[in-house]
């Protein structure tokens, strides 16, 4: 058939590219590459505005001269050991400059990790795929009082579990369609809800629900806090960790990130002729 | 010294991907120590602290920035610590093997180190009269202490050859460097004496491009070998600096960075840059270009003139580096933009050290340094750039031994002039540098040198340190004017204002003496030479203005001068002629390539020449012109005195070459006033120009001359002196 009479006919070929395209594009992989491209130039253009590039040229510039008398004068062993004694002051003092601007970088990235980390962290609980809800209480007494209802798409697959010795209680459940759900948690007469996520691909996770804890909680939650008068202290669901393949190695999504960014900085640096 | 820029060896660029880092310039640790304080570092501790109470997985998020730090800091550490160990745990091994081989090598030391610093040019007479006036304290301590005597220098008294005799500890005949320039016997022109440099003989063309392979060679011309390398074939180790005539520099046990004679990045010793909104067909006679700027919109527009293309095919294609200038209205200052380099320059100032990268296409880049001072902003604009000298922290030439050392010092305090005559003598010639100007940039590069001294003495606390600075040779050369009542270079100024210029050059270096003085102790001998001493530079004389009108050499018929470089010289009725400072050479049939004077009869015209050139009077103030005229085969000894001029012309006090007859060039007047600011020189009678030698110990010697100082501190060190050595060593006073 003549393609350019029937234009159908390409389009097949077409819609499939594009879908595969953006179902790449989409894919954790992807995000990945594409944050941490972003991140290590906003990194990379931040650094260079907020630091003094020029006390950090200095100081890389003497760190780099006192390795170099080690080498040049490696048979004056007094010489080679005060070099080395400067390397170690002038790490100190690169370190001290890098340190005010890294402040200015890693506030905003650390904010913004925290909130990739809520989507690449973990996976959703695959349908149909048992999982356990654990309950944190303030004491042992909170521990027999405690109650589960579960909506319809969720269902209990064995009695709860009581762990005195840690006022834990623990349900293993199971949900059997994707979707958003809450699980609603009494004790002592006041009630909490937990969100479950089941299904695949890129969701919005929370692990734990917490009361107080305002550090962890602002890097591990994704939900409001508890009531403080709550004698429920955690909520958490043991969602599986996302591995993102790469040369048949899964990993979690940070080292790669870590990396990536690193090597786009290490060219941004070099392309924007900024001192790190 | 002279500079003289006719060659045009070529500076072949190595291909490289790697960019320089920002150019900056000097600085203090106390300016590093303001970077934290204040404000700014309060806050910093407190967010510090904060961050240390964060949870851990804060430092888990810190994300690609805290990795650089870490990283880098961690790998310098390690990188640190790795030499350490390895030059630790292989240190015992490397004094057994020392010891083996060298038995010990301070065992018959009589000093544990020996610092020779040079002053080149320093005059015994100037010195000792500052030395009366009390003026020089330092040095008057190292004469009361030790020894003051004058210094013999070499035939001719003329830096590279005296550097090279000081060195090698023998005569120009067996170093073979007998002035700046040598000329080619096959076309009479002239090559620099020290080395030649060639750069790769095979070249792939692609398209457009040719794309050159194999290294650059250079080879050095200077032969013997230099006394540090007894001492270190020995076990003894050496930091030199800035020694003349040591480029390219040579392998050997210690560091070394090149002096004079280290070319620029076009290959010359030396090419400034006058850029100008100026109209002007005047060409500088020699040592700079101008460049027009272009002005459009208040911004002006110029470029630095680079080396050839290593990439064209044809020769001349030269790379540029653009800058722009943007007058900042209603100020004497302009914003400047070169590369990535923006600074800001006030009228009458110079910039730091700048990266200057010559651009050839397919990854070829030239890596230069240079300074711009801003001449005048209204109503023309007018910048001066140095010459583009080879940038040490990216050497495309080797300038030290190891290669790293020049990096090392790059690193250490910032990029600095690697040019071998760094200060430039001929812009405040040709008037494009005012005195004030000159000082400075002379002093700057003297101050990176002293910096550089002071490390070197750091670092060898046995062994040899030496070190050679050109301030005293270049500010005597261009000052002297100062110094007299009526010297035609300073007659427009009265004697009562002339600038007490030498004397501050003087006490200048006599601080620096203090100075070292206070980092040395008994075990160490201190010793300050000059290579020559000075005298003023006032009237010039044309050799080959005297030849032509004596009847030795011929000009084309029709021609009543010559241009340079011998232009119209009938050289089949030209019996001798005379290049450079004062070597005077015979045409001599079968060396010359158009030689007419028969070997046989060549001992007869030297002695006629001679006698008919000792003691020649300058006609207009009745003085002697010439004090000795020296027949080669009398002085010099050795396998390269095929190599030298066959007479060697001593002018008098206070008479020189002329600036044309060293280019070869015949005029019509024999005599004649110097004008230019170069008003003071030592390329006259070696025995009018002795250089200095101070000490801090006493040696028992009547004529010490420079040839003695490489046998003197091979002795001292305890090693046998080589059987080929010129100079005797002096015997220390008990």
């Amino acid at each position: 058939m003549n393609v350019l009479s029937n234009p159908l006919a390409i389009a097949s070929p077409v819609a499939a590219i594009a879908a595969f395209s953006l179902s790449w594009l989409t894919s954790p992989l992807a995000i990945v590459i594409v944050v941490s491209l972003v991140v290590g130039l906003l990194m990379v253009v931040l650094f260079g505005y907020t630091s003094d590039q020029k006390a950090i040229a200095i100081a890389k510039d003497q760190l780099k001269a006192h390795l170099l008398a080690v080498r040049l004068y490696r048979d004056q062993i007094p010489v080679v050991m005060g070099s080395y004694g400067k390397i170690l002051r002038g790490t100190g003092r690169y370190l001290k400059l890098a340190f005010k601007p890294l402040l200015y970088v890693i506030i905003p990235i650390t904010l913004l990790m925290v909130q990739i980390d809520r989507y690449l962290g973990a996976t959703p609980i695959p349908s149909n795929a048992p999982f356990l809800l654990t309950v944190h209480t303030t004491g042992g007494d909170a521990l027999n009082d405690v109650t589960l209802d579960l909506p319809p798409e969720i269902s209990m697959t064995a009695p709860p579990v009581h762990v005195p010795s840690t006022n834990e209680i623990a349900w293993r459940v199971v949900g059997s369609k994707e979707g958003k759900y809450e699980m609603k948690i009494a004790a002592a007469g006041q009630a909490a809800a937990k969100v479950v996520r089941v299904g695949s691909g890129l969701a919005r996770i929370s692990t734990v629900r917490l009361r107080g804890h305002f550090w962890e909680r602002m890097f591990s939650s994704a939900e409001p806090a508890l009531p403080e008068n709550s004698p429920i202290e955690s909520i958490s669901i043991n969602y599986p960790d996302r591995n993102i393949e790469v040369a048949g190695y899964g990993m979690n999504w940070i080292w790669l990130f870590f990396v990536l960014s690193m090597v786009a900085g290490f060219i941004f640096k070099e392309l924007l002729g900024i001192q790190i | 010294m002279n500079r003289l820029c006719g060659t045009d060896a070529l500076v072949r660029l190595r291909a490289s991907a790697v960019k320089m880092q920002n150019g900056r310039g000097r600085r203090s640790f106390y300016c590093e120590r303001q970077l934290f304080a204040g404000e700014g570092a309060r806050a910093t501790r407190f967010l510090l602290i904060a961050l240390i109470f964060l949870p851990a997985l804060a430092h888990a998020y810190a994300g690609p920035g805290a990795g650089f730090a870490v990283l880098s800091s961690f790998w310098a550490i390690f990188v640190a610590f790795l030499y350490s160990f390895y030059a630790l745990m292989t240190w015992p091994f490397r004094q057994l093997f020392r010891f083996i081989r060298r038995r010990n090598a301070y065992g018959k030391a009589t000093f544990e180190r020996a610092v020779i610093l040079g002053f080149d040019g320093m005059d015994p007479e100037l010195a000792d009269r500052f030395m009366k006036e009390g003026r020089l304290p330092n040095l008057s301590k190292l004469r009361d202490k030790g020894t003051f005597s004058k210094l013999r220098t070499t035939f001719p008294a003329i830096s590279p050859v005296a550097w090279s005799t000081f060195m090698t500890g023998v005569n120009p005949g067996k170093h073979n460097i007998y002035d700046f320039l040598a000329r080619d016997t096959s076309n009479y022109l002239p090559y620099l004496s020290s080395a030649e440099i060639k750069g790769p003989k095979r070249h792939l063309k692609i398209g457009k491009y040719s794309i050159p392979f194999g290294k650059t060679e250079i080879k050095a011309m200077r032969k013997g070998t230099p006394f540090w390398h007894w001492l270190g074939n020995a076990g003894i180790f050496s930091s030199v600096i800035r020694v003349p005539v040591t480029f390219p520099p040579e392998k050997f046990q210690g560091v070394l960075l090149s002096g004079m004679c280290v070319p620029d990045l076009k290959g010359s010793q030396g090419t400034f840059c006058l850029c100008t909104t100026r109209v002007s067909n005047d060409k500088f006679r020699e040592g700079g270009v101008r460049v027009p700027i272009e002005r459009k919109n208040g911004v002006c527009r110029s470029y630095i003139p680079g080396p050839d293309s290593p990439l064209a095919e044809k020769a001349g294609t030269e790379l540029r580096v653009a800058f722009e200038i943007r007058p900042e209205p209603g100020s004497k200052s302009a914003r400047f933009a070169v590369g990535a380099e923006k600074f800001t320059l006030n009228v009458g100032e110079y910039s730091e050290w700048l990266p200057a990268e010559f651009k050839a296409g397919m990854g070829f880049t030239a890596h230069g340094i240079c300074r711009f001072y801003l001449k005048e902003l209204s109503p023309e604009v007018e910048v001066y750039v140095t010459p583009v000298n080879i940038d040490p922290g990216h050497p495309d030439l080797p300038i030290s031994h190891p290669v790293t050392y020049s990096i090392y010092l790059a690193k250490l305090f910032g990029p600095y002039a690697t040019l071998g005559l760094a200060e430039d003598t001929w812009a405040l010639n040709e008037h494009v540098l005012d005195d004030h100007a000159f000082l400075a940039q002379a002093y700057g590069n003297h101050e990176d040198r002293e910096r550089m001294l002071f490390d070197a003495l750091d670092k060898t606390k046995q062994g040899l340190c030496t070190c050679v600075f050109d301030t005293t040779d270049r500010v005597q050369h261009m000052f002297w004017r100062y110094l007299e009542e009526d010297h035609p270079a300073a007659r427009d100024v009265p004697h009562s204002q002339h600038p007490p210029v030498i004397q501050d050059l003087y006490e200048r270096m006599d601080r620096l003496i203090g100075r070292v003085m206070e980092k040395i102790d008994g075990d160490t001998l201190l010793m300050v030479i000059s290579d020559h001493g000075f005298k003023s530079f006032a009237r010039c004389m044309n050799l080959n203005a005297w030849l032509h009108q004596s009847g030795y050499l011929a000009l084309k018929d029709g021609k009543s001068e010559s241009g340079d470089w011998f232009e119209d010289v009938d050289w089949s009725r030209t019996r001798a002629y005379t290049m450079g400072l004062n070597g005077l050479y015979l045409n001599i049939k079968g060396r010359e390539k158009q030689g007419i004077v028969d070997p046989a009869e060549a001992e007869v015209l030297k002695e006629e020449l001679q006698k008919k050139l000792n003691g020649l009077i300058d006609p207009a103030s009745g003085t002697v012109g010439i004090t000795g005229v020296f027949i080669a085969d009398n002085v010099y000894r050795g396998p390269y005195t095929e190599n030298s001029p066959d007479l060697i012309v001593g002018y008098g006090a206070g008479y020189r070459a002329s600036w044309d007859s060293v280019m070869g060039k015949v005029t019509g007047q024999v005599f004649e006033d110097n004008i230019k600011a170069w008003s003071g020189d030592h390329c006259i009678d070696p025995r009018l120009v002795p250089g200095v030698l101070f000490s801090s110990h006493k040696f028992i010697e009547e004529k010490p001359a420079i040839v003695d100082v490489a046998p003197t501190i091979l002795k001292l060190f305890g090693l046998a002196l080589p059987t080929h050595f010129d100079g005797k060593p002096w015997t220390l006073a008990s």
